[in-house]
């Protein structure tokens, strides 16, 4: 059980090195530059593997896609991120 | 849980570094204890008392800084990283025959030895880059 | 190498050079090493291209992460975990690599970051 934090843009080396070690038990955060990866193209690609993406909401109000992620990516807070760490033991930051 | 964070983005590049004062400060209001924040490589230009802000910015000083005076918490800067950009204690300045101390005194300057220590110490370990 | 969950895992990601991280995470292990802390060492993506070797750092001014590299074992960090399929995209022969590189697939490299409890992403 892994909690994956990708701070990239889609096709970047780190995006790719953490699609290829994504799986159904892990979590997914996207922030910074990674909320990007909830557009339709790269969200299918993540999505393949299973894992539960979640979004940081600050991130994806400045990059104005509030409107634009699909409902079923929860945009989170600061708090629901610390819940993620509480339940998961590790985290991979992808930067 | 007792959580230890890892820096290594500089303040002014991307959202990485203020998504690690906001991390912390969530931890903190969750009932968590922060053991220390090490910043490493360029996270150490978050100690910089030199840096001014533009006016619609938010540096992430102030955060940092609060962190440190509210909760006690450590602000680690790794020596290395932080003597090859010029994040300099006065003892650091003297030893080197610098011009200037730079380091914010809410950080202290210090080895990897904190870092593994932390990492031994910590329930959690996260890290912030890019 | 045992992979108990107390330990450390210390994932290298970036190119030798490109990036001050690379030599701040080999650093970290040799830290953990020295204050006899049980750590591990991942060579993921670009991070394969450490291990390349006769690099000559001189010519750009940087000392050469390979000294630092081949310190590892001497604090009993005695297996480099090196992602198999980076070293197939870079063209890397694995006969170059160091005798302390083990190579593993991406399931393999996704157990062994299970088998730590923090994971130090360089």
């Amino acid at each position: 059980m892994i909690l994956h934090t990708l701070n990239a843009l889609p096709d970047t080396p780190a995006f790719n090195d953490c699609l290829s070690l994504l799986s159904s038990q892990d979590s997914l955060l996207l922030l910074g530059d990674g909320v990007y990866g909830a557009l339709p193209e790269p969200l299918t690609v993540l999505e393949r593997s299973g894992v539960a993406i979640c979004a940081l909401k600050s991130d994806v109000a400045a990059a104005g896609l509030t409107d634009v992620l699909p409902a079923h990516i929860r945009q989170i807070d600061y708090d629901e991120f610390v819940v993620l760490t509480e339940k998961y033991p590790r985290q991979q930051a992808w930067y | 849980m007792n959580y230890s964070l890892l820096v290594l983005s500089a303040p002014a590049t991307g959202t990485s570094n203020l998504a690690a004062a906001r991390f912390a400060a969530a931890v903190l209001a969750k009932g968590h204890s922060i053991l220390r924040v090490f910043f490493l490589d360029a996270g150490v230009e978050t100690g910089l008392a030199t840096r001014v802000s533009p006016q619609d910015e938010l540096g992430t000083l102030p955060l940092w800084s609060a962190l440190a005076e509210d909760h006690d918490i450590e602000l680690i800067c790794c020596i290395s990283s932080a003597l090859k950009r010029g994040v300099v204690d006065q003892r650091e300045s003297v030893r080197h025959n610098l011009q200037a101390a730079t380091l914010h005194p809410a950080f202290s300057i210090g080895g990897l030895g904190l870092l593994v220590e932390a990492t031994n110490k910590s329930d959690r370990l996260v890290t912030f880059g890019g | 190498m045992s992979s108990n969950s107390g330990q450390t895992l210390v994932v290298l990601r970036h190119s030798p050079y490109g990036s001050g991280l690379s030599r701040s995470g080999i650093d970290a292990a040799l830290a953990a090493g020295a204050f006899e802390q049980s750590v591990n060492v991942l060579f993921l993506g670009a991070g394969v291209l450490q291990l390349i070797p006769e690099q000559d750092a001189s010519t750009i001014g940087s000392k050469n992460i390979g000294k630092n590299i081949a310190s590892l074992p001497l604090y009993d960090i005695e297996t480099f975990w090196v992602d198999a399929q980076a070293t197939a995209k870079f063209g890397i022969d694995p006969q170059v690599l160091p005798p302390q590189a083990r190579l593993l697939d991406r399931d393999a490299l996704r157990t062994l970051m299970c088998n730590h409890q923090h994971l130090l992403s360089f």
